[in-house]
C-alpha cells in the first residue's frame, strides 16, 4: 500500500482514509469545490466540520457581499459537543444578522450565532475586549487575516462584562456545567487581560485549572466541582478583578 | 431541587437587579464603537430571572400588590447601591433617575406587576 502525505484539515479526508489518486484535471469539479481556508491555532478538525464550514461560507457568500467570514467557538473543539456555531462576518453593509442565522439554520440545521461587523469595529473589539481576543485566537477564516492590535483597556467595558460572571455566585445550584464554564472563563479572561497577559483559549483554560486547582477543565463543564472551595476561590477572583476595575474606572480607557 | 418561595424570590431579585444594572451601564457607555457580540449570548441574568419567575406562584398572573412592592423596592435599593459604588469611584454618565422606570418596565414585562 502506498502512502501519501497531505496537510491536515482537508475536506472529506480523515487520517488513515483510503484515497484514489488521479491526474490533475480528471476531477476538476471536486477540486473546485474545495475552498482554501485559513486555520488559526487549530491542530485538527473533523472532516465533516470542514464540510459544514464550507457550506456555511457558501451560503453566507450567496446572501451578502463580505470581506471575510470567521468561524470560532466551541464548534472548533474536538468532538461534537458544541452548543452553536459562532460566525463573524466582516462586512460594511448594515445587514440584520438574525436573517443570516435563520437562513443558515434552515439550510444546514445547526443553530448559529452570526455577528456582522465592520473591520474598524472588529479592531476596536480586539484591542479592548479580552473575549474578542480569546474568541478569535482559535478560528477558521475564509480569507487570511492579520491584526496588529495595540491593547487598550476600557475599564467600563470590562466592568460590564465582569457583571455577567456575578450570576454564578448567586445561582450556583441552578446552573449547569456548561454555564458555569462560560461564566468562569469570562471572569478569568478579564482577570488575565487586566494583568497585561495575552489571551487565548488555552491560556485562559490553563489559568482556570491553576486558580481552581483542577486536573481537567471538563470538571467544570461536567459540573463535578466541590461547591464550597470552588465558590470561595471564585468570589476571591471576582472581587479582586472588580476592585482592580474600580480602581481604574475614573481614568477610563488606557 | 425544591426551593421555598422566599428563596426563589430572593434569587429572582438578585438576577433581575443584575440585568437592570447591566442595562443602565450599557447605556452609560453607549457609542463606544464596540460591536454587539454579547447581546445575543444565551445565558444572562434576565433569562435566569425568568426561570425563577416561572417557579413563583401565581405563574400566569401578576404577583400580589404586596409581593410586587417588596420585589420592586428591593431591586431599586440593590441596583442603586451597585451603581453608587461605581459613581463614587468616578464612573460618569450613570443615570440613577432611570432605575425606577427600568425596574417597573422589567417587572411588568416579566409578569410580576401590572
Amino acid at each position: 500500500m502506498d502512502q501519501i502525505y497531505i496537510p491536515k484539515n482537508r475536506v472529506g479526508l480523515g487520517v488513515g482514509d483510503y484515497v484514489e489518486i488521479k491526474p490533475i484535471g480528471a476531477n476538476l469539479q471536486d477540486e473546485e469545490r474545495e475552498r482554501k481556508l485559513y486555520f488559526y491555532k487549530i491542530k485538527y478538525l473533523e472532516p465533516i466540520k470542514l464540510d459544514i464550514i464550507n457550506r456555511v461560507i457558501e451560503i453566507i457568500d450567496e446572501e451578502i457581499k463580505n470581506d471575510n467570514i470567521i468561524i470560532a467557538g466551541s464548534f472548533l473543539d474536538k468532538g461534537f459537543e458544541f452548543a452553536d456555531l459562532d460566525i463573524v462576518v466582516l462586512c460594511n453593509a448594515n445587514i440584520d444578522d438574525k436573517h443570516i442565522d435563520e437562513v443558515l439554520e434552515k439550510k444546514i440545521g445547526i443553530k448559529t450565532h452570526v455577528v456582522i461587523i465592520n473591520n474598524s469595529a472588529l479592531i476596536v473589539g480586539l484591542s479592548s475586549d479580552p473575549l474578542y481576543q480569546m474568541m478569535l485566537s482559535k478560528c477558521v477564516a475564509k480569507n487570511r487575516f492579520i491584526y496588529r492590535i495595540k491593547k487598550k483597556i476600557d475599564y467600563k467595558i470590562l466592568d460590564l462584562h465582569l457583571l455577567k460572571s456575578k450570576v454564578l455566585m448567586q445561582n450556583y445550584d441552578v446552573l449547569n456545567g456548561r454555564e458555569k464554564y462560560y461564566f468562569t472563563r469570562n471572569m478569568v479572561a478579564i482577570y488575565l487581560f487586566l494583568h497585561s497577559k495575552r489571551i487565548d483559549r488555552e491560556k485562559v483554560e490553563k489559568e482556570i485549572k491553576d486558580i481552581f486547582n483542577l486536573n481537567d477543565i471538563d470538571g467544570i463543564r461536567l459540573n463535578m466541582l466541590d461547591k464550597e472551595s470552588f465558590l470561595k476561590r471564585y468570589k476571591e477572583i471576582y472581587n479582586k478583578t472588580f476592585d482592580k476595575i474600580m480602581e481604574n474606572i475614573k481614568d477610563g480607557a488606557k | 431541587m425544591v426551593q421555598n418561595r422566599g428563596k426563589l424570590m430572593e434569587l429572582f431579585i438578585g438576577n433581575i437587579s443584575n440585568a437592570i444594572i447591566h442595562s443602565i451601564l450599557e447605556k452609560a457607555i453607549a457609542n463606544r464603537g464596540i460591536a454587539d457580540w454579547y447581546r445575543k449570548e444565551q445565558i444572562n441574568s434576565f433569562d435566569i430571572a425568568k426561570r425563577y419567575r416561572e417557579k413563583i406562584n401565581p405563574v400566569k398572573t401578576s404577583l400580589s400588590v404586596k409581593d410586587g412592592r417588596y420585589i420592586k423596592d428591593k431591586i431599586i435599593r440593590r441596583v442603586k447601591g451597585e451603581l453608587l459604588i461605581r459613581i463614587e469611584k468616578g464612573y460618569e454618565n450613570i443615570d440613577l433617575a432611570s432605575v425606577e422606570i427600568e425596574t417597573e418596565g422589567v417587572l411588568r414585562a416579566i409578569g410580576v406587576i401590572d
